[in-house]
Order: C-alpha cells, then structure tokens, then sequence
C-alpha cells in the first residue's frame, strides 16, 4: 500500500476539473453563492409576493390557490395604512438629512485626523457598527428618559427648569434612528474620501479658496458616490425602522414594519402583512432610484464606492 | 485681524468631532457601567456598585440557552457565509465578466431591504418548507447578510494579491488545488480570519430576522433580550449587553491586528 502525501491528494482532488475550461471553473466557483442567493432570496420574495395577492382567511394565515387584489385596495385605501407609509417616509427623510451631513462631517474629521485620533474615531463608529440594535436602541432609554442622565445633567447646572419628554417621543426614535444607521453612511464617505488627495484642497486654498469653499467646490464632488451610497443605506434603513420606534417612541409612532410584524404575527393576516411589505418594497426601490438619479447629477458614480 | 475667525473655526470643528465622537460611545459605556448597578433600575451614575445582576445573569438558564443558541447560529452562519464568500470572491477574480457584474448587485441586495421585510419573506418561505424556528432558518438568514460582507473583504484581499505568484505555482508543475492551498491561502489567511470574524459577530447581534425565524426554543440572545426589554428594563439587560459589546471589541481588535482598522472600517462601509 502506497502512503498518499498531502499533496498527491489534491492532485487527485483536481483531476475532475482538469477537463473544464477556466470560466466554467469560475462559474463553478460562484455557483455555491448564486444557487444561495436564488433560493434564499429570490423564490422566497416570489413566494411572497404570491401570498400578497392570495384572498385572507379566518383560521388559516391565507387561503391556499385563492387570486385577488384586496389586499392592495385595502393598503390603498385605508387611512390608517396610508398614515403608517406617510411615518415611515417622513422618519427615512428626516434620519437621512441629519445622518449624511453629520457623517460626512465626522468623516471628513477622520480623514484629517492619523495615528492614535485616527483610530479612536474609526473605532468610534466600527464598535456601534457591530453592536446589536436591541442595544444600540436601548441604551439611549437611561440617557434620555425624563429621570435620565441628559435631564438630571440639565435641572442640576440650571439649563432646564423641568424634565424634557424625549424618551418615549419622535424626537427620541430620530436620535435612535440617526445613531443606528450613522456609522453605515459614515464608512460610506469615509471610503470614498479616503482615496481624494489632500493635495488637491492645498491647491485650491493656495488659490485663496476658504475652508468651506474648498470643502464644497473640491471634496464634495470627490465623494459624492460615498455620499450617494450613504443617502441610500440610510433612507433604506430609517424607513425600514422596527427598533428605534418600537422602543423609543410613543404610542402614535407607528412605522410600516410595526404594523407588518403586528398583522404577521398576532392577527395572523398573511395577505395584507405581505402587500404592505411589497408595497413599500416598490415605494422604497422607486425613491431610491431618484435619489439616485438626483445625486449622481452632482457626480456620484456609485460604482466607485462599492 | 484674519487669525482670529479661522481659529474659531478650528475650535468648533474639534469641538464637532468631539461630540460625535462621545455620542457615539456614551450610551455603550452607560449599559456597561449600569450593568454593575446595585439597585434595580437603571439609573447613571449608579448609586452603588455590586455584581449581584452578573449572578442573576448566570443562574439563569433562559439567559444560558440563548447564549447557545447564539453560539451555534453564530458557528453555522460564519461557517456558510466564509465559505460562499470566499469560493465566490476567487471565482470573481479569476474570470471579470458578465456574470462577475451581476452576482455583486444580487449580493448586496439583501442588505437593502429592511429587515423586518426579510424576516416576513423567510417566515413565509421556511412555513412551506417546514423549517420554521429552526435553527438552519436563522443560519440561512443571517448568511444573507454576512456573505456579502466576507465576499467584499475577500475581493479586496484578492485584488491586492499578486497573481504572478500563482502563475509561477502554475508554471512549476502545481495543480491549481495546490497552488490555492500552498501559495495563496497563506497569502490571504488573514483576509479569512477577519471575514470569519467579521460573519460571526453580524450573526451575534443581528435580531429582527432572528425575531420572526425564531422560537422560545430556538432565540438568540438579541431576541430574548429584546423580549425582556419590553417587559420591564432591569440591569439584566445590561449585563447582557455588555458581553456582546466585550465579545465585539474582542473581535474588532484581533480584526485590526490581522489587518489593521482602517482597512476593515472601509470594508464594512
């Protein structure tokens, strides 16, 4: 008997590919991911859709091989899901504005910044990144509920004469919201902006450019795919939002992914959880094609940031 | 007089950066400390000190089973998403063409779409297939978040690998099995240990897919934590919350040693 060196092994191991060319070997390559992504991902999405158009039923979470668009007209037509989509909208909008600027700026300071202070923000926003949003959402509760940290801060120098309401409030679920998807839309910039060369802003400040004008007429355009791509990860994310609002909001903060996850879960009312989620698939995939659009009129090629 | 405006302007954007920079980390650092809060609620600064919730924490065994559950999703998905990110990265990089240019699109989809979306879609699919509340379910949704994410970092590992190494494996006579294993795998090992890493600590604290997919038997550690948020908040959160936290910084710094912060910061963006 032959002892077999680890190396005559893999020899054996190849020779079933020997034969195939070098893109069927690449293809066989990719095939473990893409037969993933078409059947964890695709038919599950064709399957709900199917379900959105399926009739409702009392005891079951649909009516098997039933075909129609109630579901739709319902989403459509009823107030309340209308004030649900308009929530979910308006808190995208708001948590976006207010998380690309913030991160732009942030990301554009740790640009400038190197060794140590470089790190420390970069870990900053890798940390929260990888923390869990049950936490990232919980943690604001202690700091900003009426007896909180943020409130006995301000009664005790004077700044307040009374405790301001922020948890549970819409202005608390915007501060969760912003905090949740800030150090995505940063690291978007950030990768982008990290390629510029400083250079560039020295030449245009020699030239007598100010700062905010060289910042505006040298780097945005420079990185407007990271803006780009960081506009899109946060308006996708906000109006998507579950914990923030679940946690940090009132009673009448209701965004479209509570009432998804209620009528899923506890009414048990397939149809119309999947033709809401479709709906808003369709509403968020048309926005952010405009967004864009819009932004890419400015330079953004969003290939670049990828 | 033209000093004095731009100095202020250099004080406010320090004085910018610095409050970000401390609103990003304080409410970590307030669920660490109140998690060694003496009394019940969660009051910051603490009016005393004890572990009394860190014993609460481990002699509960709702607590240690989501530990577990935890850990073997977390296992299942690092191992499933490093293994399709990374055949598919080499694939990719091995042959540029049509297909290379549609499978990144399909791959970063899923992170696109909210998550509660997904957690419905999966819900809906694993009922038919018989999988609900399993743990396979939960694997195979968290790995359509963590596999882009191994596949991005290992496409940038290697690109920045010098194929000329392979070529000359190649030219000396070695399969390409061989050369794989002999010439590029210690060249991109640490490429694999950061993704690995990377897939793992995603799967750790990923909750809203793992709240629809899961049970009472099956629920993760985020889960049961959110579950017990909405009932009543107690340190024992905290504590909770302070391990995930401890485990990601664990993480994160064997990430930034195999391949430095700032590259694992861009690929995660």
């Amino acid at each position: 008997m032959s002892v077999q060196t680890p190396d005559s092994v893999l020899d054996r191991l190849w020779e079933p590919f020997e034969a195939q060319s070098g893109s069927r070997r690449s293809l066989l390559l990719m095939s473990p991911l893409i037969l993933f992504e078409v059947l964890i991902f695709v038919v599950p999405f064709a399957m709900l859709i199917r379900i959105s158009f399926s009739e409702q039923s009392r005891n079951l979470p649909y009516a098997e091989g039933t075909f129609t668009v109630a579901s739709y007209i319902e989403v459509f037509q009823s107030e309340l899901l209308q004030g649900i989509i308009t929530y979910s909208f308006k808190l995208g909008i708001i948590a976006t504005v207010l998380a690309v600027v913030l991160a732009t700026f942030y990301a554009y300071a740790t640009w400038r910044a190197d060794g140590l202070l470089k790190s420390a923000l970069l870990f900053s926003i890798v940390l929260p990144l990888l923390t869990t949003l049950v936490i990232k959402t919980y943690a604001w509760v202690p700091l900003l509920a009426p007896n909180g940290t943020a409130n006995n801060l301000l009664l005790a120098v004077g700044l307040l004469s009374s405790p301001v309401q922020v948890v549970p409030n819409t202005l608390g679920v915007v501060v969760g919201q912003v905090y949740i998807v800030f150090p995505y839309a940063m690291l978007a910039i950030y990768s982008v902006l990290s390629t510029v060369e400083w250079e560039l802003v020295e030449a245009a400040r020699d030239l007598g450019a100010g700062r905010a004008r060289s910042f505006f007429e040298v780097v945005l355009p420079e990185i407007m795919p990271g803006v780009t791509v960081a506009t899109i990860i946060s308006f996708a994310w906000s109006v998507g939002a579950y914990s923030a609002p679940a946690l940090l909001g009132a009673g009448s903060d209701r965004p479209f992914a509570l009432e998804v996850q209620e009528q899923m879960l506890l009414n048990f009312n397939w149809p119309i959880a999947t033709a809401l989620s479709t709906v808003m698939l369709v509403l968020m995939f048309v926005s952010i094609v405009l967004i864009y659009v819009v932004l890419g009129r400015f330079g953004g090629d969003i290939s670049d940031a990828a | 007089m033209r000093l004095e405006p731009d100095r202020l302007g250099i004080a406010a954007f320090r004085l910018g950066y610095a409050a970000i920079f401390v609103a990003m980390l304080l409410p970590l650092f307030i669920v660490i400390v109140t998690s060694f809060s003496a009394s019940g609620n969660l009051q910051f600064p603490p009016q005393g000190f004890s572990l009394k919730w860190y014993g609460e924490f481990f002699a509960d065994i709702q607590w240690l089973r989501a530990f577990d559950n935890s850990f073997i999703v977390g296992i299942g998905t690092t191992v499933l998403a490093t293994f399709m990110g990374i055949t598919a990265a080499f694939g990719l990089e091995a042959r540029q063409g049509r297909l290379g240019e549609l499978v990144t699109p399909v791959v970063i989809l899923p992170l696109l779409i909210p998550p509660v979306i997904l957690g419905v879609t999966l819900l809906v699919y694993f009922s038919a297939l018989g999988l609900q509340s399993s743990y396979i379910g939960i694997i195979l949704a968290h790995s359509l978040w963590a596999t882009p994410l191994v596949f991005f970092v290992m496409q940038s590992v290697f690109q920045r690998f010098d194929w000329q190494l392979r070529d000359a494996g190649m030219d000396l006579g070695a399969n390409p099995i061989r050369v794989f294993i002999h010439v590029i795998l210690p060249n991109v090992k640490n490429g694999i240990v950061v993704s690995a890493l990377l897939a793992f600590i995603i799967s750790l604290q990923e909750f809203v897919m793992a709240l629809f997919l899961s049970n009472f038997q099956t629920q993760t550690i985020p889960v049961l934590a959110w579950g017990s948020l909405r009932q009543s908040l107690t340190p024992t959160v905290s504590v909770v919350s302070t391990f995930l936290i401890l485990i990601s910084v664990g993480g994160l710094i064997v990430a930034a040693l195999a391949m430095n912060l700032d590259f694992v910061a861009k690929r995660l963006g």
